[in-house]
């Protein structure tokens, strides 16, 4: 197989299928023409007895409950640039060949792993609404003729075999030909390239011969290529405008849809994007997201989307909406054989965005200790996504109380003696049974901001160990001791 | 729908409305303390809540969550920690053993029950503490028990094993519950903490070694 073909059937109608999802099981037909010169041009499996050229009066009459649209261009182009994508994924040589159509030239590719490649693409594009079908074969023409006789993916090994039975309407004849080939008794491609070419050609002329060709699946293999997309965007005008989020995210999600499904296909996935809402009065509002984890993931764009637009309240009705991705390559690391990886890096980071809303951006992290003895001297950081692997136990196994702070700590009183600490007063209250201290700790002296503090673990007659500290201003309970 | 008339009738209707809890294997987290893992038959279980009780000041929780963390450390596990009384003090820890955890520093129990709804879903962490010891007992009995029970649920759904460090126990239907009853002595604090987790005595108050075989079914 030389070249391979991606078509979708009666490709207007699923694109405006796809824009509108309440048309789901229901008949519809696209029309074209006004008035009593309507006519359906393609019509879905479910609008019976409907079919392409039929008035539309007749159409409703014959299938009541008929929907009629008209076709969507904005639609079309945006199932244009899936089809492009996965064309993209097959081989970088790409046609669009027409609406509903690319061709792909995969001269010298790895046939086994792009036969593969056809068969996942068709299922992503499937799930997406877009029910393409795959032909390959040593010609465009014959890919194409493939394409429209396959289920899923058909390629097309014996081309005198595969094109015998074809109907004589998939070489496209001329009204007057049909007649013609009618008149000979000739239905099939079989039928037509059985006679010598130059007697066809003496007896229907230049055209005659043409039509010849394209029932024996040859065609120019010259392709007019087409450029990847290098940009990842897409953008929409309301018509009227709208007010609620409703809408706005359901076209999110298709935009969402179609890039992430653009940057899989290219190899690359987004690490920021920028959503810009044309509002009525011709004002923008515009802002930019950055991912916790670069991907290219539909839900985890959507949920970043639909959390900021829940807050976000504006004085006019939104008439457009733009959506852009930055595209970058996917980190490739191998982590240590004793590290600590993520086993979901999309939700670790996800999460923790979540928690920083819920919290706030200062109160979670990893925390990490700073260079100093001042007391609780921490900093929180943004979580590694490796943890390195453990260090050595140290020589000297640590002792002492394990603190468990009030913060703010709490006041209190504590009755002294020449004997030492004899009482404790305040939120927590009791005899001193016994006493450690005092530790006096003092830092910062040669700079602004100089501490100083002198610190007891006392045990209750009653039970409990605390930390107390004495400074300045007095006496503090710091917290419980385990 | 006919209206249940028995108990057993009952029991299945409310097993048919609910998800069953994700098969996984019944290994579990280990604390590195001996009393807590040989209680729990190996550590913390995957896929459900462990209550620790501190039943009084000094009784150990700290020495606990310590013995965890070089234990998790040292199993390359995650540990995510919520702390609703913000009570946590990293420098107890040397630094070495706070790189694998996440610290969630909550300003009241309801902002620290939302961020344990999020975690508790996360497969990243291998362990979830919701630390609630300094909110006040009457706080806790405020909040409806549907949110505890909704916990108990989404732990079981997810992979990871969720310890609730509390100062009395509150959790209801807790499948494990374990009580740290004894206070230290301020004497004690000279010996090195593995010496002092190694000695921590706990009291089962809920669940035994049967009761593991029968949640993993």
């Amino acid at each position: 197989m030389n070249f391979a073909v991606l078509w979708v059937h009666n490709f207007s109608l699923v694109a405006v299928q796809r824009s509108e999802p309440a048309l789901g099981g229901r008949p519809v037909a696209l029309i074209t023409g006004e008035g009593r010169k309507a006519v359906v041009t393609q019509a879905s499996p479910e609008a019976l007895q409907v079919t392409p050229g039929l008035a539309v009066p007749l159409a409703t009459a014959r299938c009541p409950g008929l929907q009629l649209r008209e076709p969507d261009f904005a639609a079309e182009m945006e199932a244009q640039q899936f089809l492009l994508a996965a064309a993209f994924a097959l081989s970088p040589r790409v046609e669009c060949t027409a609406r509903g159509c690319c061709t792909v030239d995969l001269q010298g590719a790895d046939l086994a792993r792009t036969e593969a490649e056809m068969h996942r693409q068709i299922l992503e594009l499937r799930q997406l609404g877009l029910p393409v079908r795959i032909g390959a074969g040593e010609t465009p023409l014959l890919a194409r003729y493939a394409a429209q006789r396959a289920e899923s993916v058909l390629i097309v090994r014996e081309r005198a075999d595969f094109l015998r039975p074809l109907p004589i309407e998939f070489a496209q004849p001329t009204p007057q030909q049909a007649a013609v080939l009618q008149g000979w008794g000739i239905k099939t491609l079989g039928q037509l390239t059985a006679l010598p070419k130059a007697d066809v050609g003496s007896r229907l002329g230049p055209d005659g011969v043409a039509l010849w060709e394209r029932a024996n699946g040859e065609a120019p293999a010259v392709l007019k290529l087409t450029m990847p997309s290098r940009s990842f965007a897409a953008e929409w005008n309301y018509e009227p405008p709208v007010e609620s989020i409703e809408p706005l995210l359901f076209k999110l999600r298709r935009f969402a849809e179609r890039i992430t499904f653009e940057l899989r296909s290219a190899g690359l996935v987004a690490e920021t994007f920028s959503l810009t809402l044309l509002l009525e009065d011709e004002t923008e509002y515009y802002r930019q997201f950055r991912l916790p984890e670069p991907g290219a993931n539909v839900d985890s764009w959507l949920r970043v989307l639909q959390t900021h637009l829940d807050t976000v309240r504006l004085s006019e009705r939104v008439a457009g909406v733009r959506f852009v991705a930055k595209p970058a390559r996917p980190e490739q690391r191998q982590d240590g054989l004793f590290d600590t990886g993520l086993t979901d890096p999309c939700s670790f980071w996800e999460n923790l965005a979540r928690l920083s809303a819920l919290v706030g951006d200062d109160r979670v992290g990893t925390p990490v200790l700073l260079d100093s003895h001042a007391p609780d001297a921490f900093r929180l950081e943004r979580p590694a996504a490796t943890v390195p692997a453990p260090e050595l136990p140290p020589v000297h196994p640590p002792r002492g109380g394990m603190l468990r702070r009030f913060r703010p700590a709490l006041p209190a009183r504590v009755i002294c003696t020449d004997a030492g600490l004899v009482a404790l007063e305040g939120a927590v209250r009791g005899d001193i049974r016994a006493s450690l201290g005092p530790h006096i700790l003092r830092g910062d002296w040669w700079k602004p901001g100089t501490w100083a503090v002198e610190t007891w673990q006392v045990e209750l007659t009653g039970g409990g160990l605390y930390q107390l500290t004495r400074d300045a201003e007095g006496w503090w309970i710091d917290g419980v001791l385990d | 729908m006919p209206k249940p008339t028995t108990i057993a009738a009952l029991r299945s209707l409310v097993a048919a409305w609910t998800p069953a809890p994700v098969a996984r294997s019944t290994d579990g987290v280990a604390t590195g303390v001996p009393a807590i893992d040989g209680a729990l038959g190996g550590g913390l279980p995957r896929g459900r809540v462990t209550e620790l009780v501190s039943a009084v000041p000094g009784s150990g929780g700290e020495l606990v969550f310590e013995a965890l963390l070089e234990s998790t450390r040292a199993a390359r596990l995650r540990v995510a920690l919520i702390d609703a009384a913000d009570g946590f003090a990293p420098k107890n820890h040397r630094a070495n053993l706070l790189r694998h955890l996440v610290w969630v520093r909550a300003r009241s129990l309801p902002e620290a029950l939302g961020c344990a709804d999020v975690l508790v879903r996360d497969g990243n962490y291998a362990v979830m503490v919701l630390d609630v010891r300094g909110v006040p007992a009457r706080v806790l009995r405020q909040q409806s028990s549907g949110v505890w029970h909704r916990l108990r649920l989404a732990a079981e759904q997810n992979p990871g094993a969720v310890l609730v460090q509390s100062a009395a126990g509150f959790f209801p239907a807790v499948p494990w519950r374990l009580v740290l009853r004894t206070s230290a002595h301020l004497g004690e604090l000279r010996r090195t903490r593995a010496e002092r987790a190694v000695a921590l005595a706990v009291e089962v108050e809920r669940g035994h070694a049967d009761t593991r075989e029968e949640l993993a079914g």
